[in-house]
């Protein structure tokens, strides 16, 4: 059976980039419809079991793997909220330097007062704000001493967190609903503002008249199908799924980039022991980061989480293995992130994503040099053992692609801008070349790796992207300030 | 095994799933330890969803200072009190 609605806008997922576009459509008065292929999540449903939540927050349990040198765990948040509802909600803007290049090389210009009213209205609607270092609890403060000894620049994260208490979970699923994932946040201003959300529901088909598209039919998950009739459909399936459903329907590939150019923070952790009592999954786990390599495409960020948690991630096989595991209160953790060089595709395989990425030269050295870095932090601060994430015996300087372990985060560049038609798959306005009637507004049309952490530029560009569809012009100061004794409770983490 | 493990195994795509099912038989017995051993990446992935799923006992994280039903019930308490979703 099939049902068919109409309405303005259609927007197919509902995570960083959906939803902010849905919320901002809706209210400016416009009729919306919003398609999720994953679920409505309950708070009261999450219960900071890592491997209960994994199974239910994440797009096949957290194990979604890249193919190359190394393989790469690629988790991805699924359902409303997408990935903000399990990453780790710290905030960047994007640097400048980035915005920069891709005016010069992609021919994006983003008007500098426009993008930053599309910040300040996502950071004052997500109550962005600094953890405190109370808030950050012990295993920043390990961090911090190891920079501050060696004089590394380094601060607090700013995060999408309200009322938060350190519970340690960010990415498990919060249990006091601190963080502000777009689930929590733009999707109920979304529903409040009329805008109708289909769970459920995976978007096939694009329907088309002409050099137009027209709308979209999604399957839902009770076996019925849904068309949505729309002026305009918005893709923002993440930056491994949009380029899949674009490919499905034979569009946007007249370019040669549409899958191409994937870029990755690829990423790894390492663990120390410290004399001190850490207890690094109470606090903030993402609080502090030392950027003093930055230039070098190296960011450092804290990490941590509960026992099951960092036994799994923990470098260690075995006897030493139980033993570290058994000092879980005094161990700490540090990751890094690489700002890459590499790039990868994404393709279906069955209506699968196939994922190709490996770490090129660049990438390799600049990961060696980062755990280098690492094992000098953690030694400043006191560390009497470092554990980083190699294969055993192997030196960080000798390290090869094979013996790293590493994830990754923030795929982006599938389906990216390019002012040129021969080069990206959408403009500026993030409308696909040589179509009319079909804007993208995730990760996907970044053209370039950032070095920080993307969910805002993800926001700030939608954002920017529902006022152009309304025609109007981006607000430039929201209405009042953020109350920051609402944002970050002083208490210690308990 | 825990039910937490298997919904973690249950949700996994096929090919991880049987690959990771098959690894962890192996790794549960001595001779499958032993032959996994010449094998450190298969080793390696079995090790660490054994620890995930041994680490996440309420009995075992209660001893290293972490409990999840107590931060679980704290964030119920306070998503009440402050009318949070």
């Amino acid at each position: 059976m099939r049902r068919t609605i109409d309405a303005d806008f259609c927007i197919v997922g509902a995570g960083g980039g959906g939803a902010v576009a849905a919320a901002e459509l809706a209210e400016g008065g416009a009729s919306v419809v919003v398609l999720e292929q994953g679920p409505r999540h309950d708070a009261d449903d999450f219960t900071a079991h890592p491997p209960q939540m994994l199974a239910r927050l994440y797009r096949d349990a957290g194990q979604t793997m890249t193919i190359g040198s190394p393989p790469i765990l690629l988790p991805l948040g699924q359902g409303l909220g997408g990935t903000t509802l399990v990453n780790s909600g710290t905030c960047f803007r994007t640097p400048a330097s980035v915005l920069e290049r891709w005016r010069d090389e992609y021919g994006l210009e983003l008007d500098a007062d426009t993008i930053d009213a599309c910040f300040d209205r996502v950071e004052y609607s997500l109550s962005v704000a600094e953890v405190t270092p109370e808030l950050a609890g012990a295993n920043a403060a390990v961090a911090r001493r190891g920079a501050e000894r060696l004089g590394w620049s380094h601060g607090y994260l700013r995060r999408n967190a309200r009322g938060c208490v350190g519970s340690g979970v960010c990415v498990f699923g919060c249990p006091t609903s601190a963080k502000q994932h777009t689930g929590i946040t733009y999707i109920p201003r979304a529903e409040r503002a009329g805008a109708r959300i289909f769970t459920g529901a995976e978007a096939r088909e694009l329907s088309r008249e002409r050099a137009r598209v027209s709308g979209v039919i999604a399957r839902i998950s009770d076996g019925s199908s849904l068309e949505v009739r729309a002026s305009e459909v918005v893709l923002a399936c993440g930056a491994i799924h949009t380029p899949l459903l674009l490919a499905r329907n034979r569009i946007a590939g007249a370019s040669g980039q549409l899958g191409r150019n994937l870029s990755l923070h690829p990423a790894t952790a390492a663990f120390a022991l410290m004399d001190e009592q850490v207890n690094m999954a109470r606090g903030v786990p993402q609080s502090f980061y030392v950027d003093e390599f930055a230039g070098e495409g190296l960011m450092f960020e804290t990490v941590a989480g509960p026992p099951a948690y960092a036994a799994m991630s923990l470098p260690l096989r075995g006897e030493r293995h139980a033993r570290a595991m058994a000092n879980y209160p005094r161990l700490a953790q540090l990751g890094l992130m690489v700002s890459d060089s590499s790039r990868g595709s994404v393709h279906s395989l069955g209506g699968h994503p196939v994922i190709r990425y490996s770490l090129d030269a660049a990438d390799l050295a600049r990961i060696r040099i980062g755990l280098q870095r690492i094992e000098q932090l953690f030694r400043a601060a006191g560390a009497s053992e470092v554990y980083l994430p190699l294969a055993p015996g192997v030196a960080p300087g000798a390290a090869r692609a094979r013996d790293l372990r590493m994830m990754a985060f923030h795929p982006l560049g599938t389906a990216r801008a390019d002012a040129r038609p021969t080069h990206g798959v959408t403009d500026g306005r993030l409308a696909v070349h040589g179509l009319r009637g079909l804007r993208i507004a995730d990760g996907s049309v970044v053209p370039s790796a950032l070095g920080v952490n993307p969910q805002l530029t993800i926001m700030a560009l939608a954002t920017r992207l529902a006022f152009e569809l309304l025609g109007r012009p981006v607000p430039r100061k929201p209405k009042g300030s953020v109350p920051d004794a609402e944002i970050a409770t002083t208490s210690t983490p308990t | 095994m825990s039910d937490g493990l298997e919904s973690f195994l249950a949700a996994a795509p096929w090919p991880q799933r049987l690959a990771l099912c098959s690894l962890l038989a192996l790794a549960r017995r001595p001779r499958g330890a032993a032959l996994l051993a010449h094998a450190p990446l298969a080793q390696e992935a079995a090790g660490a969803t054994l620890a995930l799923g041994r680490y996440d006992d309420p009995v075992v994280a209660r001893l290293l200072g972490w409990d999840a039903e107590a931060v679980v019930a704290r964030g119920r308490r306070l998503r009440r009190a402050e009318g949070r979703p």
